[in-house]
């Protein structure tokens, strides 16, 4: 196991108190959430929950209002998103904001480059470089080695996700936040989406958003749900199957009972 | 299109054009194309129209000025193999820190950002004597004698235009499939991403502005040596417009725009004064950029390459209208 983050025994994440406020409106409060090395965390909660904005949080796209993160026990609160994304950190985005006019090829190579960082960013780039070799690998893994030479604006939507899906695993991410990575995909995408989910290394910890309650509670150990920007219940799936509430606002909701 | 398709030809123009057609028409296009050049790289990969070009050019060109002959009696007399790379290098420092100054802004403010730089410059020229002589600059400025040869030959300054346009023309295409190109386009498409992959944002911004500064600051090197001289006329508004509406003309989504776009604005500013009054030059540039922008938004190599691509497939013919 790859284990070369400096407090082994920290949690994956730690988030205490965290708000985040625009204007007057408060879409994340008081939140609290611990996630384990390895553990598989689902956060779900009706649309406006705030959980989109609660991964912005994390991620350092927003900064937070009020609140503290921690990162494998280091403090990341003030750090930037670039930062971040070189401890470990890496999230799928719901919206794909993709390079439309590079290949998948190009952009999976960015994406394993911006994780290396370093002078090599700006140098030329020599035949034989081990960070192609690398971005073939994701297209492997992601499923879009056969459209590797494509522009990002040519895909459908679901070798949009995938190559999402892609960009985040880039040398070997050890915290990974997926905001729906099903949203949008048809029944016959969604159990390749599956399988890739639950083909992920055991130790990388897997926070997930998600719509859909099958792909959720099928891929995850833990459950949380979100609530008009608050956290509402904790727990195991079947614990929050039980919940009262969550069946009151979101489940109950969701189904239409 | 095949690179020695083009290159042939332009390498026997000199066999068949007077000394006026060469210097005046394809000698000047080559330089205003490298120039327009330096702006449409900025345009294409970065996203960013930038009205600084004529001002990193001018840099370039009042360096060489500056440290070469000149008929003025201002400045250091530098050989040759100094004052070239300085002249390349202080435009590239001047793209870097223009492009520092407008890392953040995009669309109109980056225009509005730029414009301002480029006529702060032209003003500063204009009042500063130690330096850039104010507004009579420099005169008598010679091309240097490069082992016997003398670059104010025509045939001289032709061949070094034709074999810096293509060089510039081979660097524009390697450094976009670089990995720092790479990031360049990425910045353009969703700079916000970009971040998000653990990418500095500012360092792609910074160095393509510092590259269209060598490309600007190349073309301004030849720029003095073909004129002869240099004043702040060379880098005040005109020059910054006619470099926008050359690269419009060329059109911004092939580097190789530029020169078709700087073919047509010498050809239409040479014979003018022949079709109509020297006066109504500027309602003649005008027209003709109105009828690109309406006819053919991807410029005049978009219009051509869509022409060759329907010969080629004819079947498409019904498919897209001029």
């Amino acid at each position: 196991m790859p284990v070369n983050h400096s407090h082994t025994n920290a949690n994956a994440l730690e988030v205490r108190g965290i708000g985040k406020r625009f204007g007057g409106f408060w879409a994340v409060q008081d939140i609290d959430l611990t996630v384990r090395p390895g553990e598989r965390r689902a956060i779900l909660g009706p649309n406006g929950a705030g959980k989109t904005s609660l991964f912005n949080v994390l991620t350092g796209d927003t900064s937070a209002t009020t609140g503290q993160i921690t990162l494998f026990g280091d403090s990341v609160t003030r750090e930037p998103i670039n930062k971040r994304i070189q401890r470990g950190l890496r999230r799928t985005y719901q919206h794909a904001h993709l390079f439309n006019g590079l290949t998948v090829r190009d952009t999976l190579f960015l994406a394993v480059a911006g994780v290396r960082g370093g002078w090599r960013q700006v140098l030329p780039l020599r035949a034989g470089d081990d960070r192609l070799a690398e971005a073939e690998r994701l297209a492997e893994v992601a499923g879009v080695a056969d459209v590797l030479d494509r522009e990002t604006s040519e895909l459908s939507h679901g070798q949009r996700r995938q190559l999402e899906i892609g960009i985040a695993l880039a040398e070997k991410p050890k915290i990974l936040l997926l905001d729906e990575p099903a949203a949008g995909l048809s029944p016959a995408e969604r159990p390749k989406l599956s399988a890739l989910l639950m083909s992920l290394p055991k130790d990388v910890t897997v926070v997930l958003i998600e719509h859909d309650m099958d792909i959720a509670l099928q891929t995850s150990e833990s459950v949380s749900v979100l609530y008009n920007g608050r956290m509402l219940a904790e727990g195991s799936p079947d614990d929050i199957m039980r919940n009262e509430d969550v069946h009151r606002v979101y489940i109950g909701g969701a189904h239409g009972h | 299109m095949r690179p020695a398709l083009i290159l042939i030809p332009l390498l026997a123009l000199p066999l068949v054009l007077n000394d006026f057609w060469l210097t005046q028409v394809a000698t000047r296009s080559l330089i205003l194309g490298i120039m327009a050049l330096s702006l449409s790289f900025l345009a294409t990969y970065l996203g960013v129209v930038s009205f600084a070009q004529a001002t990193m050019a001018g840099i370039a060109g009042y360096t060489i000025a500056y440290f070469g002959p000149n008929s003025v009696g201002i400045g250091v007399q530098l050989p040759f193999w100094i004052s070239i790379p300085l002249a390349l290098m202080l435009a590239v420092v001047s793209g870097g820190l223009i492009g520092l100054i407008a890392r953040r802004s995009r669309g109109i403010y980056a225009i509005m950002i730029t414009l301002a730089i480029g006529v702060a410059f032209f003003y500063f020229t204009r009042q500063n004597y130690t330096l850039f002589n104010g507004w009579t600059g420099f005169s008598g400025v010679r091309a240097p004698e490069i082992g016997g040869l003398s670059l104010r030959d025509p045939l001289a300054l032709y061949l070094l235009s034709l074999g810096t346009a293509v060089l510039a023309l081979a660097l524009v295409s390697g450094f976009v499939r670089s990995p720092l190109g790479l990031t360049i386009q990425a910045v353009r498409d969703a700079p916000g991403r970009v971040l998000a992959l653990g990418i500095s944002v500012t360092t792609p911004i910074v160095a393509a502005f510092a590259f269209s500064g060598l490309l600007a600051g190349a073309g301004g090197i030849l720029n003095v040596w073909y004129q002869e001289r240099i004043s702040s006329f060379s880098v005040g508004l005109g020059p910054i417009i006619d470099i926008l509406i050359v690269a419009v003309i060329g059109g911004l989504r092939h580097p190789a725009g530029a020169f078709v776009g700087a073919v047509v604005f010498v050809l239409l500013d040479t014979f003018a004064v022949d079709l109509i009054d020297r006066e109504r030059f500027n309602t003649l540039i005008g027209v003709v950029l109105l009828l690109i922008v309406i006819v053919a938004p991807g410029g005049l190599q978009q219009l051509a390459s869509d022409w060759v691509a329907r010969l080629r497939r004819p079947e498409v013919k019904e498919k897209s209208t001029v």
